[in-house]
């Protein structure tokens, strides 16, 4: 995005969300992926709200993501959207896990196995 | 012998005459003198009576006119009594006392404002560096809240940030009144941004419900931001403070014929006439301000909004009551404090309220010409684009998401609803991802080698892209689910 305002922002994050930052449903993380449902928004809802509609209209777009374009903290964010998911306005996706590592210790251990049993013929 | 006896009687006459003649000289002498001891005691009698006019005059000047010039200095509306013998009015006496009474005057009102701007400036000072301190620790709070998002932690930050606006507030407008600048530089902002900052700033600023009705973009010039916010700020302070805790404090914005008005209505108590006309005087801002003036503990909103508005060019008028029974404050910001921001390039603050007007209708008539006086009747008749309708952009090309504004729409079209297929359930994701599969295998299972084949595909969707602009939706959004 150009033309980022850069300084100060005007308005402060809390007031995005009225000050709450529970999420209505606590399963959403900074990595969850936000989509639209394609329900037309209803009248009356939050200014933040559409915005983060308004964001997701090209795509969807993980919290973080999200967050980063509507110059928010997460925390807020994610309250925006744990409400719009409520009002089916929103699907999210938990986030894709990274594909299971395994632990650098055990490999490491097992290395070490291997190379003693070398070792002893 | 005859002569003797007529000699004797003659010396004998005169002798008798003569003392007649001096017997009544001595008698009028000493009623000459009477006259004169009764003059003599009267005029002294009068000389005492002057001398204790004269030093009762002096003592009345003394104890009551005096203190009551120098209290009149301060509070103009205190009487001066006169002097205790009204006939003294006109006599040099008299003239001479009231120029005592005059110079004591000026004397103390200039010792007054001497004192004050002293005052101020130990205030300024003091002022400036905690608003300095709250800025970095503003700073402080953001930076946390953009790198926690534990709720417990974010909760406290929010309330923690909020505080420190409302702090920042007051030492912003403390400093503003003692003559400061307002601390600040903010570049070119959207108005409606303006607003909500300062909304943002207040205890209670959920009650406030901000109706934009400028069209988008209308943006303030850079030196114009932060006292609008300031301004706003304080206007919505009073409207919050005195209306009832469960009753809306209702803000519009609109755009008149000079400018921007930015109407703030509150459904409180209202004003006196007296406190109307006071908080009238206050924010026209033509008289100096006096910190002794703002009462204990100051009340400086309204002489921050004074001194702003005479800084700016701006103006604010309080003297028409609210149709919900408060008061009706008006900000208008003229059209040369005003400027223009693209929306789709730097768009508003998230949680600032949209616009209730429909994008790039006006926008570019308004740039080229003012609007005519009576434009309302055009907004009536002009068509509604439909809901789910979205303008071709020239600029799609370049692949990336782009943001688009969305007009708000009360009543959306159902008809559009099913253009845009739900293709984000779990279930037509895949069986999508499974067709493209087997599309493809059956692709490569028909053509030998498929380097060597044009890529009908690409053809197709550029075609279709000029032709059915829902379906690009469509493939937006299945381009949205796949990644």
């Amino acid at each position: 995005m150009t033309g980022r305002p850069a300084g100060r922002p005007l308005v402060p994050a809390y007031l995005s969300t009225g000050g709450v930052t529970r999420p209505s449903r606590p399963h959403l993380e900074r990595l969850s992926v936000l989509a639209r449902s394609g329900e037309p928004p209803p009248a009356g809802l939050p200014a933040a709200e559409l915005a983060l509609l308004d964001s997701l209209e090209g795509g969807s777009l993980a919290v973080v993501e999200a967050a980063a374009l509507l110059r928010l903290p997460v925390s807020a964010v994610r309250v925006l959207a744990a409400d719009l998911v409520d009002r089916d306005l929103v699907l999210a996706r938990a986030p894709i896990p990274p594909a299971e590592r395994y632990d650098p210790d055990l490999l490491k251990r097992v290395a070490d196995g291997l190379r003693a049993l070398k070792l002893r013929p | 012998m005859i002569e003797l006896p007529d000699l004797v009687a003659g010396a004998l006459a005169a002798g008798t005459l003569s003392a007649f003649a001096l017997g009544g000289g001595l008698a009028r002498s000493r009623r000459r003198q009477n006259r004169q001891l009764a003059e003599i005691a009267a005029l002294r009698t009068r000389l005492d009576g002057t001398a204790r006019a004269f030093t009762a005059e002096v003592e009345h000047l003394a104890t009551q006119r005096v203190p009551a010039a120098a209290r009149q200095v301060a509070h103009p509306h205190l009487a001066v009594p006169g002097p205790l013998q009204p006939l003294t009015a006109g006599t040099p006496l008299g003239i001479a006392l009231e120029n005592a009474v005059l110079a004591l005057q000026s004397e103390a009102a200039a010792q007054r404002t001497r004192i004050d701007a002293a005052a101020q400036a130990g205030m300024r000072g003091a002022v400036r560096e905690i608003q300095a301190a709250l800025y970095r620790l503003q700073d402080a709070l953001r930076g946390l809240q953009q790198r926690y998002d534990d709720p417990e932690l974010a909760q406290t930050l929010f309330r923690l940030d909020h505080e420190n606006e409302q702090s920042l507030r007051r030492a912003q407008v403390a400093a503003v009144v003692c003559g400061a600048w307002v601390g600040l530089a903010r570049e070119e902002s959207h108005l409606v941004d303006a607003v909500t900052g300062g909304q943002a700033r207040l205890a209670g600023y959920q009650r406030v419900q901000v109706h934009n009705h400028l069209e988008p973009g209308t943006a303030l010039v850079s030196h114009a931001v932060e006292p609008v916010a300031v301004i706003v700020a304080e206007l919505l302070d009073n409207a919050l403070r005195h209306s009832a805790p469960d009753t809306d404090v209702v803000v519009s914005l609109e755009h008149v014929h000079h400018g921007v008005c930015v109407t703030v209505d509150d459904a409180g108590l209202g004003m006196t006439h007296d406190e109307r006309e006071r908080a009238q005087r206050l924010v026209a801002g033509d008289d100096p301000i006096l910190l002794t003036d703002l009462g204990d503990p100051p009340r400086m909103g309204l002489a921050a909004i004074g001194r702003l508005t005479r800084q700016f060019d701006l103006s604010v008028d309080l003297s028409s009551a609210s149709p919900y029974g408060g008061v009706r404050a008006v900000l208008r910001v003229d059209s040369h404090l005003l400027s223009r921001l693209d929306p789709a390039d730097r768009p508003p603050a998230a949680s600032a309220p949209r616009t209730t007007r429909t994008t790039r209708r006006t926008a570019p008539d308004r740039a080229a010409a003012p609007t005519p006086a009576h434009a309302y009747g055009t907004e009536a008749g002009a068509p509604e684009a439909p809901p789910g309708h979205r303008e071709p952009q020239d600029d799609e090309g370049d692949g990336l998401p782009q943001r688009r504004r969305r007009t708000r729409t009360a009543a959306p079209a159902p008809a559009a609803a099913p253009a845009r297929s739900p293709a984000r359930r779990p279930e037509d994701a895949a069986a999508a991802l499974g067709a493209l599969q087997s599309g493809t295998a059956a692709a490569r299972a028909a053509a030998g080698d498929p380097g060597d084949s044009p890529r009908p595909h690409a053809a197709a969707d550029h075609t279709d892209r000029n032709n059915d602009i829902d379906h690009i939706d469509h493939i937006d959004d299945e381009g949205g689910a796949a990644r």
